[in-house]
């Protein structure tokens, strides 16, 4: 029996426990986690610190590891320092908090993030890392042969900060293959290819294919405003100007304080207002 | 290879270590990013899922720090920013232009130009020196009281 139901209907152990997955499935979800782990934007989103990493993704030496280097939990700390991840092994450290609920008694009893994975390719860098990594909190160490979706993208958040050791990071060709070229050491299996060519949707807009094909764009750049506030010309100088394109040099030349010079109009002719006059 | 910042955001649109879902005000969502200027989780503003983003940060020693993203350094974490301190010591207005200048002026994120100078300025007013709140006048009896001691 395992946990609840009752009496007469007691929960059986030979209960369905595991999900069976595709394996065409599960190679294309370690793909895409993969492809994550070397993105520093996915890594920061996901809340890992790597601001001080040189470079994403992290690839160190072999030589580092080679003839059991590291072998003590000291030297893989000033390992971790030395490539930047200092700042992660910080976080996780504070990370560390007592469980809620009854999880703590079944062997949960704390909760804390997920530090750095070290990827190690066993037959160079040798075994004798885990030995050094498997105490420092937070910090899991994996070969490269036996990747594992619950530390690639842990709780189904895409982008773990991984450390690769070269020889790890060259045997990812031979494991997985290219999208041309068949995995030597996987059945059948070809990276996923991408189903868009061009992901990016503002190149896409800009594209000349697709510009080509709009509508011009009505009224241009300047484009005429349909319910406007009607301007007094008088007061605004702005709108006179439109109206009365002489009115700026008619204000410069100072026309209207101009004395009027010359003599007077001669005075109208009697005669002239005689006839005009006449009933 | 640097994935499209379009297929990065709808990766995180709905899950981010930057992202802080409110109930208040009608679930908003903010940001934790220094990269974004005005703290909400949008695709514009996100910093540091966009190819060029700038933050603005309250600095150690006072005045405000500029982070502008470095282009084709996406992902070289630690050399990607380039950070530039403008001291207390400048004016407010000097601090506004000397942000502007530096990135919206060369065409680098024009669209941020009110937020850069909003947040500078939010972050210069809360760095001005807090005034003591003057002392309560006392009223009524205990007015009358404190009088009649002095008396």
């Amino acid at each position: 029996m395992c946990r609840s139901g009752r009496m007469f209907a007691p929960t059986k152990v030979w209960r369905k426990w595991h999900q069976k997955i595709n394996l065409g499935q599960k190679r294309f979800a370690t793909a895409s986690a993969l492809a994550a782990s070397s993105n520093a934007a996915l890594l920061m989103a996901r809340g890992h610190r790597v601001s001080t990493v040189a470079e994403v993704p992290l690839v160190v030496a072999s030589s580092a590891f080679e003839g059991a280097a590291i072998t003590k939990t000291q030297a893989a700390i000033s390992f971790l320092k030395a490539v930047g991840a200092g700042q992660e092994l910080e976080k996780v450290k504070a990370s560390k908090k007592l469980r809620a609920g009854k999880g703590k008694l079944r062997g949960r009893r704390y909760r804390q993030r997920r530090g750095p994975l070290v990827v190690y390719s066993p037959e160079t860098d040798g075994k004798e890392l885990i030995k050094a990594f498997r105490n420092i909190p937070g910090v899991e160490t994996s070969s490269v042969y036996d990747l594992n979706l619950l530390q690639l993208a842990p709780g189904g958040h895409l982008g773990r900060f991984i450390i690769w050791t070269s020889s790890a990071f060259a045997a990812l060709d031979q494991i997985y293959g290219s999208t041309t070229e068949a995995s030597a050491l996987k059945k059948d299996f070809l990276l996923p290819s991408a189903l868009v060519a061009q992901p990016d949707i503002g190149k896409i807009i800009n594209s000349s294919e697709i510009q080509a094909v709009l509508r011009p764009v009505k009224g241009g750049a300047i484009t005429k405003r349909t319910q406007v506030q009607k301007k007094n010309p008088l007061r605004n100088r702005q709108v006179l100007l439109r109206l009365n394109p002489y009115a700026a040099q008619y204000s410069k030349d100072k026309v209207g304080q101009q004395k009027v010079t010359g003599e007077k109009a001669p005075k109208t002719s009697e005669l002239f207002l005689d006839v005009i006059n006449e009933p | 290879m640097s994935l499209s910042t379009d297929l990065l955001w709808e990766v995180t649109r709905n899950n981010s270590a930057f992202l802080v879902n409110r109930r208040t005000g009608g679930g908003a969502r903010f940001s934790r990013d220094p990269l974004n200027l005005t703290n909400v989780y949008s695709r514009k503003y996100e910093g540091s899922i966009n190819e060029k983003a700038f933050g603005v940060q309250p600095a150690a020693e006072g005045g405000v720090e500029v982070s502008v993203k470095k282009a084709g350094k996406a992902n070289k974490p630690a050399s990607a920013l380039q950070t530039s301190t403008i001291g207390k010591g400048k004016s407010t207005r000097k601090t506004y232009q000397s942000i502007v200048n530096s990135t919206t002026k060369r065409h680098y994120r024009p669209d941020l130009r009110a937020e850069a100078v909003a947040r500078a300025s939010a972050i210069r007013q809360s760095q001005r020196p807090k005034k003591a709140t003057p002392e309560r006048k006392l009223r009524g009896r205990k007015a009358e009281k404190a009088a009649e001691v002095e008396a």
